[in-house]
């Protein structure tokens, strides 16, 4: 049985679990391709135009995978990872809005509730729906859980000793090099902020990740630093945010800030994200207050890339040339 | 012969040109429009520079700026290809040290920079709305029948004070022909929409920002003293127009590229006057290498392809590079 599963949202951090998870069940995985201009047509042809373009992407995965021939989409409802804390409402009803927003997906829509008190999703019970859809014994569902459990544990150790989630996933299925460690460079770091789908879908954000490496600017990723560390750094907060990545990047922003440890610090948003309305307006108070500075990159499905690229390369300009003087 | 550094800023609207002397003075300053063709654009006003200095100068150094510094870098032989933000800060750092706000308003885009102790510390840009813009300004002078060098004046004379949208140049332009229905003359409404014009420029890019004097106000829409008004009253305080605020991007790219010659020890990039004879050929085509489909930007010196850019791997670019 072919089961496709979308390269979009959650799976540059859950990826590695899904995959080996329907692996271990004996299923083929279909991914779908890499964002490409396609896709992102696709995707905003068929979505309400209001809704934000990761969404729209996610959508134009799914559909991508309808073309694999696949028998099923794999689409989970994410509910919480953390106690207290939810996901944005679009994670919680997406294999429904997906159900019934798209044409012939009615019966293909393979769910799960994902609901956990970590970011360790691999308890069992939130796959036993699984196995009823499909058959499965729950004696083959826990098994699975555990071993993909295992393989996400050692993507996301990758994860945090510095490699981004795309060089961890490579690494964790035995593609790429490990990089000589201590190789600080002279120049200049900063603390990127987004969540994994911006961050890490080269397609949507203008391959920001190599424009940082052509400009020889060291970056860290909230992915990079460990869960309770971003926990921390919120802690004094009176109350936090509804939502947990939100939370996690405003952890890894407080640290960026507060440690000075980055020269610079930029924010990718989708346009019209909820969530980042608060966490963005965080960070600009924080960053008046350390004088550490700060950018909000907003991406859409009509980002122009020069425009982009001027605001990366005059806030790196910027960065380099306040350290240079300061020398 | 004297050494003089070139800067070319080459806008959507306009391009400039400016050569500076080993002293930082202005020994030429071209502004024309660059009307969608900015190799001729550049072609005119190098030539012109030729005319006039080429048998006393030499340049020794060249930089590009603006949205067409990519095109430009390649053609002249830049030195240094550097955004916008930068060169106009380092311009202005010159000529104002003490300068903590500039406000930019260009032919289509418009920004805030903010400086401390001569450093950049925070900027934004107008994302994807040109309201407000230079080119907004040109189609309503011409709607209004007011030549768009006279329309600043035209505001200063007016004695009412007419509220025009500014939020939308849509909204703004309704606005406007209401208010003209209703009988007010062209200096209201003008100097109505400067006021509109400087809300939104205020309200869109200075957001959060605190903004300190000395305020400077550059780029071509500076020339409009209508526009210089409405800042001084927006922010309370006397706003600085500096002499050459419309070629300010070039100013600062010149500065640049002689930092960099320096930085080189005095050799050039710069392909010399007679390159203006060679023959630069621009064109696009979409490469089908992959579903992304990007538009790829080719440029041809003679027949050979000496600059491409656009494709998101970076296919071809590379290629060229190797090629030469």
């Amino acid at each position: 049985m072919k089961i496709g599963v979308p390269k979009a949202l959650l799976n540059f951090y859950y990826g590695p679990f899904w995959e080996t998870f329907f692996e271990e069940l004996g299923m083929e995985v279909v991914l779908s391709e890499d964002t490409n201009k396609e896709i992102i047509d696709a995707g905003v042809r068929e979505s309400v135009p209001e809704i934000c373009v990761p969404i729209k992407i996610f959508i134009g995965h799914v559909l991508n995978l309808l073309e694999k021939d696949v028998d099923y989409v794999f689409i989970p409802r994410m509910v919480s990872i953390n106690e207290g804390e939810i996901f944005c409402p679009k994670f919680m009803g997406l294999p429904d809005m997906i159900r019934h927003g798209l044409e012939g997906l009615e019966d293909k829509v393979l769910t799960c509730h994902i609901k956990s008190e970590s970011d360790d999703i691999s308890d069992y019970s939130n796959y036993l729906s699984i196995g009823n859809t499909l058959g499965i014994s729950k004696e083959k569902i826990k098994k699975a859980a555990k071993v993909a459990g295992e393989h996400w544990k050692k993507f996301r150790n990758y994860n945090k000793n510095g490699y981004t989630a795309l060089e961890s996933y490579n690494l964790v299925y035995g593609k790429g090099k490990l990089k000589g460690r201590n190789n600080r460079k002279k120049g200049i770091k900063i603390g990127l902020l987004g969540y994994v789908y911006n961050v890490y879908d080269s397609f949507v954000n203008m391959d920001i990740l190599n424009k940082l490496k052509e400009l020889n600017v060291e970056f860290i990723t909230f992915d990079m630093i460990d869960e309770d560390e971003l926990r921390n750094n919120i802690d004094d907060m009176d109350k936090v945010l509804f939502w947990t990545f939100s939370n996690k990047l405003l952890g890894a922003g407080y640290k960026f800030f507060r440690d000075m440890e980055v020269d610079g610090v930029i924010h990718i948003t989708a346009f019209g994200c909820g969530p980042d309305s608060f966490l963005g307006k965080l960070l600009e108070i924080e960053s008046d207050e350390t004088q550490i500075p700060f950018m909000t990159l907003r991406i859409d499905e009509h980002t122009g890339e020069n425009h982009l690229q001027t605001r990366i390369e005059a806030f790196v300009d910027m960065l380099k040339r306040k350290k240079l003087k300061a020398i | 012969m004297v050494k003089a550094y070139v800067g070319i800023d080459v806008g959507s609207v306009s391009t400039n040109i400016v050569a500076l002397d080993e002293n930082y003075e202005v020994l030429f300053n071209y502004y024309a429009r660059t009307n969608g063709q900015p190799l001729d654009a550049i072609k005119a006003g190098l030539e012109k520079l030729k005319k006039e200095l080429g048998n006393n100068i030499n340049i020794s150094g060249v930089g590009t700026t603006g949205s067409g510094r990519q095109l430009a870098g390649v053609m002249v032989g830049a030195d240094v290809i550097k955004n916008e933000i930068t060169a106009h800060a380092v311009a202005t750092t010159h000529y104002v040290p003490d300068v903590r706000t500039i406000f930019e308003i260009g032919g289509q885009d418009s920004k805030i920079i903010l400086i401390k102790d001569q450093m950049v510390i925070d900027f934004a840009m107008n994302t994807v709305c040109a309201a407000g813009t230079g080119s907004f300004l040109d189609h309503q002078a011409e709607r209004l029948g007011v030549p768009i060098e006279k329309f600043g004046e035209l505001a200063l004379t007016s004695t009412n004070d007419v509220r025009i949208a500014g939020r939308c140049t849509v909204f703004a332009e309704s606005d406007m022909i209401a208010k003209q229905q209703y009988g007010f003359s062209k200096a209201d409404i003008i100097k109505g929409l400067c006021k509109a014009l400087v809300r939104n420029y205020i309200n869109n890019l200075g957001r959060g920002k605190k903004l300190e004097p000395p305020f400077v106000f550059q780029g071509g829409v500076a020339a409009n003293v209508g526009i210089k008004a409405a800042f001084e009253e927006e922010v309370g305080h006397e706003v600085i127009v500096p002499k050459y605020h419309n070629v300010m991007g070039a100013i600062g790219v010149a500065l640049l590229a002689k930092e960099e010659v320096e930085k080189k020890k005095g050799r050039t990039n710069f392909r010399g006057f007679n390159s203006l004879q060679t023959d630069f050929v621009p064109s696009s085509f979409i490469c089908t290498g992959c579903s992304n489909n990007c538009e790829v930007i080719k440029v041809e010196m003679n027949g050979t392809p000496i600059a491409m850019w656009g494709d998101r791997c970076g296919m071809w670019k590379e290629k060229v590079k190797r090629a030469i």
